[in-house]
């Protein structure tokens, strides 16, 4: 898929600060960013780098201590308790390195479990379809593998057509080939749907398959490359 | 002091834990509470009669004569197995009290010659006892005296065998004969309207003219005489004096209604504590179970560092023992604060000059074990499954919960995928889910096994005094008297209606078991007191045979059209073989019925009545009872209004209490399965929960999750705490009923709806207690971590 020009998201001066009594760390060290619909970025850092604090912040899941971040009008820095769950519900997709799947539901109730509550979905057996798990859609989590468990989730989270997808360390918790298989999935998905995908992981090598890639460290983006061309994620070597 | 390092566990778990240690504590705390209670007021009442009665030289026989000749005393003395007898003058007087309407009964009884002799010894409160040689000097009760104001020096007007007489009180008394003083044909102790008086024989004897005789008659048996021995005998000494109805204490009113209470507080001993005792056991269970898997790591840690499975287990082990202990501790406060409550109340109706609730401390060993041992028996099987599980795989994480059984029932439904989420979590465990719907199912039965006796007294009264006897006012006559004494009765000022009745005391029986009471003679028609079928209808007397109550037909085993044994205990002490004619309702006593010209032709007397209903104009009361308390036939007057309203009002007392106090015991139960479940499943599904946040599930949704899971739990236990509750008080009224009263099984819908809805709002309470977590639950941690 094209990367259309708009600009979905974006943060400036993006900072946050953890405290705990009279110690302080500061996790984000006012970023600037930007993402465009469609587009695909791969971030890398090592651990304590911020870069899990920036994916929360922009997912929603965590607020900033300062700088702001918009959701192409709406200012997520503004935003309550209330009105950033509705901002996960609406437009928003997670992936986790442990999956996070409900182990009483099956494959394909874990994601009729979005379905349920979102806007504009696709049909949960569709959503499994992409990640090519829909013979696996009656297993319950516990009969899954670990990769097929991960792309559980990713049906999960881009069956609510989400404006963006964010995924944390989605390969961190498996083997290279079912790695590349999950992989595969997410640039799927990110054709098939254009979401915004913003894949965080640990594997340099990760990066080719994106748009561009971003370097955290210390709480800062210190590098930023784009690819003139993406690879595909069989093309990578681990 | 250096405190082990898993001692130091012990206690920072507690302090973690300690809402949900509360919990188990409390319902522990209640067992423990209700076992001493009842226990210690079981012992108290029963061992401060005993030691009343052994005090006051209480009596072992009781019998009523006519009139029997002093010189008899000596035979009925000589009788094998008769330690002591005492000849007595009991008659019934009124006392005419200034300024009080209503009809008071005073009972008189005489003091024997040599004074602190004899059997039934007073215990004085205050002033003396009256000088034998005063023909105007008495004792009386102390409710009766507290009642009127009376004390020592003031003047009590009675009027006895017609002649009205001032008598002086000289003093104040209880007597072991009277711990539970009930006036004639009344249901609860008015001490407003009876009381005793004591006087000398002498001031007796002539007012009735008993001289050189007695009308009365108490033994005192040897240790291992035979009572039923020395009743045969006394009833052949007594028999042509009018006599013949000699009976034990078991028969002895004031003994019998006290042995009532004891009954029923050895039922409450059987039921309440067991129930809380393995609720407690089930949430122990349940909690530790929970604390042992969320620890599993740490359990393999320890093991592979070289702590023995003993030490572990005794942890975890040690864990219960200290919830145990605190609630023991607390049970043992409250059980000895409510005791104190429950000996004030004892207080009110029982007449003891001593009553102290302070239970043996054999009583507190025994329910510190007992409490001991519940909480142990719910740690077993988790700690046991501590010490067989091998280090290697204790530092494994868990095998993932497989949801595939649980999965097949829930798949079928078309439920939404939370409600989905809640069905399997159920379905997965399903002992946890069934022990947590027991739970809150006993908590709706202690309820349920309580609250239903309020309806059914209600029920009682109801069916007593507005269908059956239905009369404004009864006159009892001293004697029969001719029929024509109903004519009078019907010109007393503001009578509408009278009607006659006589009641002759008899012995009924079928083979071996035999039953004494008095039969009760109406007009065919009756329409102001009247005999009830079982299904309500009045029942007219029939021209032959007998109606027997309920309880009396049970009790002789016999049925409709069977033939009964009927032996009169006065006039001319006939006795005949009569028909069995049908079987009637009867809460109070024991009843036997016959229409009144077939009782007297059976009695082979003329047409002789004992007494009058009537019906009274309500303006007229007060005129109405001027001129019948002038009447000198008449004895005692029974006074609807005043029965049912004195009931009322005891009751009415005792309800708030009883409320008040099972109200809490559920709520405790309630409240620590509520709150125990839904710490355990906010701990395992706490997640899940997190990842539907991040999903977009807004925080009611979430909470809504949990929640939902709780309420099918609660609405689960509704059914069986009704049925369980239904069962418990089936058995209780089975348990309850003696020859004084039967309580009528009654369970009306509003007393499933109370119950219901108080354990609902206590598991509403307990669940709101939970929805702080639920809010705050750390949505990023939970997707850094593996489960």
């Amino acid at each position: 898929m094209q990367t259309g020009s708009e600009t979905v998201i974006r943060a400036t001066g993006l900072t946050k600060v953890y405290s705990s009594g009279a110690l302080e760390v500061q996790a984000l060290r006012g970023v600037d960013f930007a993402a465009t619909a469609g587009e695909f970025i791969v971030i890398l850092g090592p651990s304590g780098s911020g870069k899990s604090t920036f994916l929360n912040i922009l997912g929603g899941l965590d607020s900033a201590s300062a700088g702001q971040v918009l959701f192409r009008d709406l200012d997520l820095t503004r935003l309550d308790e209330r009105g950033l769950t509705a901002y996960r519900r609406d437009h928003v997709g997670f992936v986790f390195q442990f999956y996070n799947l409900v182990p009483s539901l099956t494959a394909l109730e874990n994601v009729a479990l979005v379905t349920e509550i979102a806007r504009n979905p696709m049909s949960p057996a569709e959503a499994l379809d992409l990640v090519g798990l829909s013979a696996r859609a009656n297993h319950f989590p516990a009969h899954l593998s670990g990769g097929e468990q991960q792309r559980v989730a990713i049906a999960r989270a881009i069956a609510k057509r989400p404006d963006l997808l964010f995924c944390d360390e989605p390969t961190g918790a498996l083997d290279s080939a079912t790695g590349v298989r999950v992989l595969e999935a997410l640039t799927e998905v990110n054709r098939a749907i254009g979401a915004t995908t913003m894949v965080i992981t640990h594997n340099a090598a990760i990066r080719e398959i994106a748009d561009r890639s971003l370097r955290f460290a210390d709480g800062l983006t210190v590098e930023e490359t784009a690819n003139a061309a993406r690879k595909s994620p069989s093309e990578v070597s681990w | 002091m250096v405190i082990p390092p898993l001692r130091r566990k012990v206690l920072r778990d507690l302090r973690r834990l300690w809402a949900q240690a509360l919990a188990i504590a409390l319902v522990l705390a209640s067992g423990v509470a209700t076992l001493i209670l009842g226990n210690g007021a079981h012992d108290s009442l029963s061992e401060t009669r005993a030691r009343y009665y052994a005090e006051q030289g209480f009596a072992d026989v009781f019998a009523d004569v006519t009139r029997a000749p002093l010189a008899l005393l000596a035979d009925i003395a000589a009788l094998d197995g008769v330690l002591q007898a005492e000849a007595r003058i009991v008659k019934l007087g009124r006392a005419e009290l200034p300024g009080v309407d209503e009809p008071a009964s005073i009972l008189m009884v005489s003091l024997p010659g040599g004074q602190g002799a004899g059997l039934n010894r007073l215990h004085l409160r205050q002033g003396r006892l009256p000088d034998p040689q005063s023909a105007r000097e008495a004792v009386i009760s102390e409710d009766f005296a507290t009642a009127h104001r009376l004390w020592p020096g003031s003047t009590l007007p009675v009027v006895m065998n017609g002649k009205r007489r001032e008598l002086t009180v000289t003093g104040i008394a209880l007597s072991p004969e009277f711990i539970y003083a009930l006036g004639p044909g009344e249901m609860m102790p008015d001490p407003r309207r009876f009381g005793i008086a004591w006087m000398p024989r002498p001031t007796l004897a002539a007012a009735f003219d008993l001289e050189g005789a007695f009308s009365n008659i108490v033994l005192r048996l040897a240790p291992g005489a035979s009572e039923d021995r020395v009743i045969e005998g006394l009833d052949r000494l007594t028999t042509r004096y009018g006599g013949g109805g000699a009976t034990g204490r078991d028969e002895q009113l004031s003994h019998a209604f006290l042995d009532t209470e004891l009954k029923q507080l050895g039922a409450m001993v059987r039921i309440l504590p067991p129930i809380f005792l393995l609720v407690a056991a089930m949430l122990v269970h349940m909690t530790l179970s929970r604390l042992i898997t969320l620890e599993r790591e740490q359990i393999g840690l320890l093991k592979a560092m070289g702590y023995g499975p003993r030490s572990i287990g005794g942890h975890y082990l040690e864990f219960v023992l200290v919830i145990a202990l605190f609630g023991i501790a607390l049970g043992f406060g409250a059980g000895a604060w409510l005791g104190a409550g429950m000996a004030r109340v004892y207080a009110k109706f029982y007449s003891f000059p001593f009553l102290l609730f302070a239970p043996d401390p054999r009583v507190y060993a025994i329910a510190a074990l007992v409490t001991l041992a519940a909480a142990t028996a719910g740690a077993l099987q988790p700690v046991r499954a501590v010490l067989s599980l091998p280090p290697a795989v204790a530092m494994a994480p868990p095998a993932p919960a497989d949801y595939r059984q649980a999965g097949r029932l829930a798949r079928a439904l078309p439920l939404r995928q939370t409600s989905r989420m809640v069905a399997r979590h159920l379905l997965r465990w399903p002992m946890r889910t069934a022990t947590s719907v027991l739970g809150i199912a006993m908590a709706v039965a202690v309820l349920v096994a309580s609250l239903w006796s309020i309806g059914s007294i209600d029920y009682m009264i109801d069916v007593t005094y507005s269908r059956a006897e239905r009369q404004d006012v009864r006159i009892s006559f001293v004697a029969a008297e001719p029929s024509a004494a109903l004519q009078d009765a019907r010109a007393l000022p503001s009578v509408l209606a009278a009607e006659p009745f006589r009641a002759v005391p008899a012995r009924i029986s079928n083979g071996p078991r035999s039953k004494r009471l008095s039969v009760e003679g109406r007009t065919a028609d009756a329409d102001l007191s009247r005999v009830l079928a079982p299904d309500l209808r009045p029942m007219p007397m029939p021209s032959h045979g007998l109606i027997l109550s309920e309880a009396l037909a049970e009790a002789l085993a016999v049925t409709r059209g069977e033939r009964v044994t009927v032996e009169f205990l006065e006039g001319r002490r006939r006795t005949l073989s009569l028909p069995v004619s049908g079987i009637s309702l009867g809460y109070v006593g024991l009843g036997a019925a016959m229409e009144i010209g077939a009782l007297n032709r059976a009695m082979g007397e003329g047409a002789l009545i004992s007494g009058v209903n009537l019906a009274v104009d309500p303006a007229g009361m007060a005129e109405f009872f001027a001129a019948a308390r002038a009447a000198p036939k008449t004895s005692f007057l029974n006074v609807t209004a005043l029965t049912v309203g004195r009931f009322r009002a005891t009751l009415a007392e005792n309800i708030t209490i009883m409320i008040t106090v099972y109200t809490s015991l559920a709520a405790i139960i309630a409240v620590g399965v509520v709150y125990n479940f839904s710490r355990i499943a906010l701990s395992e599904q706490g997640r899940e929960l997190a990842s539907l946040r991040v999903l977009g599930f807004t925080r009611a949704e979430v909470a809504g999750v949990l929640f939902t899971e709780l309420a099918v739990v609660v609405l689960l236990a509704q059914p069986l705490g009704w049925l369980i509750g239904h069962g418990i008080g089936l058995a209780m009224a089975a348990s309850f009923a003696s020859d004084l009263f039967r309580v009528p099984f009654v369970m009306g819908r509003e007393v499933y709806a109370t119950a219901s809805l108080v354990v609902i709002a206590a598991a509403i309470l307990s669940a709101l207690a939970i929805r702080g977590r639920i809010d705050r639950l750390d949505l990023v941690a939970v997707l850094k971590t593996r489960e």
